[in-house]
């Protein structure tokens, strides 16, 4: 408290306690502004931060965005304002009636000597208020277009996996899972855990769906939660889980409470589903639908095929039994012979027919067997045998070859050797131990003996006279 | 898989018309007979399509990894902090 307050300033009001110290005789006279400004001080420093509950009137949003407003209960009022920056936090628009709980701190406005209440937070009270919230938040995004049916998508015909956002411990999972098992026991599921009541709700389940919407194969996701009072499936009626869901890339179902509750999550999904249940059966109806069309049409691909066939015999029949009544007694010849004529190009044409088939089937076969691998082993083997036989006839055929070129080669040696001369009259002389030939007279004398190599046979020969050609001649 | 089937939507259009233009009758036996072959080669596809998916509970935690659910999840009685 202000020392000012502790100071008497009335001096006829100051009780006679001159038996105690003696004091100091204080008067002091406030101005205006000292006294509002002391007020100020204490109502500031004592009332700093406070709660208060109270009805709203007199609202008035200015241009600025500050909010003029007037807080009462049944026996008193008090001035407030919310400023812009605040307002911009609120979940609601403040209108007159409203029931509410204020936080904020007193303020002096000093130039017409009023207190009033700024508040920082406001809390709507009760039921009513929320229905408030929920219709503001359902007519903003509803002006957004955001409830359009255009802007809906199907969902997928086959889901590879399932995305649901949900608590882990609900009756919501439990349902979606019970349903699936019997409905559709190869199902995926990713479940992305997200508190689904109390603060943190709105934000988790908003994250969720933004997460799991980013799982590859993820391709519908299940925001779901059980049964439970307003206040519970509130988080439902947020704008930020409104707003994930609409900027989800994969379809959204939500599923939330019963059949009977709606939340802004319904407007916005792409498909409401009343109860998590329902959203599991929706998601795997798509598929049943599936599985029937497909035994629909393989049945019906059956059974026209057979009647396609079918239909060709009863002709064929008819054909045949015609040809039976035209042999009939009594008959034309003419008529006998124009019969058995078709008869014959029946055979004829069915002759090809059964031709042509054929033609078709060994053309197939024939494809057949070039991917037949034992038959393309046969065929490199026998193209082996071919390139062996071939090379063992080049090898005979240049073993030949060489024979010959030796025979050619042998006989032009024959012609080149002496033996060939000597046939002719020639003899060859050597020397004694017949080392050398003797080329010349001179390199003998007399009583030397010699050897002479004649076409047949030898003779050892004794020199008897030497007759060297003279140097001159 | 046959690579002229694209997806299963179109497979299962394509079935269709197949069953339709057969229905009608007025084919030679060997279209017929084609055509009953890729229906029955369609139907195949389509029937592997829808029972291809694998029974599986995951979880997609904080980090955003995504791992096996416990056995029990979602089983009555089983999990604790049922409501």
């Amino acid at each position: 408290m202000s020392d000012l307050f502790s100071e008497p300033f009335e001096e006829e009001r100051e009780p006679q306690k001159e038996d105690l110290a003696p004091r100091k005789a204080v008067r002091r006279v406030l101005s205006v502004s000292e006294l509002t400004a002391a007020i100020r001080g204490v109502l500031e420093s004592s009332l700093g931060d406070i709660w208060v509950e109270g009805e709203i009137s007199n609202c008035r949003i200015w241009n600025t965005g500050h909010v003029y407003f007037t807080l009462k209960d049944d026996t008193a009022q008090i001035r407030a304002v919310m400023f812009r920056s605040a307002v911009r936090y609120l979940k609601f628009k403040i209108e007159d009636g409203q029931h509410v709980i204020a936080r904020g701190r007193l303020g002096v406005y000093e130039p017409k000597g009023e207190y009033q209440l700024m508040c920082e937070h406001m809390q709507p009270q009760g039921l009513g208020a929320l229905q408030l919230a929920f219709e503001q938040l359902k007519k903003k995004l509803k002006a957004e277009g955001l409830f359009d049916p255009a802007r809906k998508r199907a969902l997928p015909a086959l889901p590879r996996k399932i995305g649901v956002v949900t608590s882990l411990d609900g009756a919501a999972l439990r349902d979606i899972i019970k349903v699936l098992r019997r409905r559709h026991p190869n199902a995926h599921l990713v479940i992305r855990p997200a508190r689904v009541q109390g603060e943190t709700a709105s934000q988790e389940i908003a994250q969720g769906i933004r997460a799991i919407g980013k799982i590859p194969g993820v391709d519908v996701v299940i925001a779901a939660r059980g049964g439970g009072s307003a206040e519970d499936l509130w988080a439902f009626n947020e704008e930020s889980v409104a707003r994930a869901i609409v900027s989800s890339p994969v379809p959204v179902i939500s599923a939330v409470g019963h059949e009977v509750d709606f939340t802004i999550a319904d407007f916005v999904a792409d498909v409401r589903a009343p109860t998590p249940s329902a959203a599991a059966e929706l998601v795997v109806a798509a598929k049943d639908d599936f599985c029937g069309r497909i035994d629909g049409l393989t049945q019906r691909l059956q059974s026209a095929m057979i009647a396609n066939v079918q239909q060709r015999k009863t002709r064929v029949h008819a054909l045949t039994s015609r040809r039976g009544l035209a042999g009939w007694p009594g008959r034309v010849a003419l008529r006998g012979r124009h019969v058995a004529e078709l008869t014959f190009r029946f055979r004829r044409a069915a002759a090809a027919q059964v031709h042509r088939h054929e033609r078709v089937y060994r053309a197939l076969r024939l494809r057949l067997e070039a991917r037949d691998l034992r038959r393309r082993l046969a065929a490199i083997h026998g193209r082996l045998d071919t390139v062996d036989g071939r090379m063992q006839a080049a090898i005979r055929r240049q073993q030949d070859r060489a024979q010959s070129a030796l025979g050619v080669l042998a006989s032009r040696l024959e012609t080149l050797s002496p033996l060939a001369v000597l046939s002719r009259g020639y003899a060859v002389c050597w020397n004694a131990d017949r080392t050398a030939i003797v080329r010349e007279a001179a390199s003998l004398a007399a009583g030397d003996h010699v050897r002479v190599t004649l076409h047949q046979g030898e003779v050892a020969c004794e020199v008897l006279t030497v007759e060297a050609p003279s140097r001159e001649s | 898989m046959d690579p002229t089937i694209k997806d299963f939507e179109s497979a299962l259009n394509e079935l269709e018309t197949i069953v339709k233009t057969l229905e009608q009758g007025d084919l030679p036996l060997e279209k017929s007979l084609e055509l009953f072959e890729r229906g029955v080669q369609l139907s195949r596809f389509c029937h592997t399509k829808l029972e291809a998916a694998e029974r599986r509970i995951e979880i997609l935690n904080e980090r955003g990894e995504v791992r096996p659910a416990p056995e029990d999840l979602g089983l009555d009685g089983g999990g604790a902090g049922q409501r």
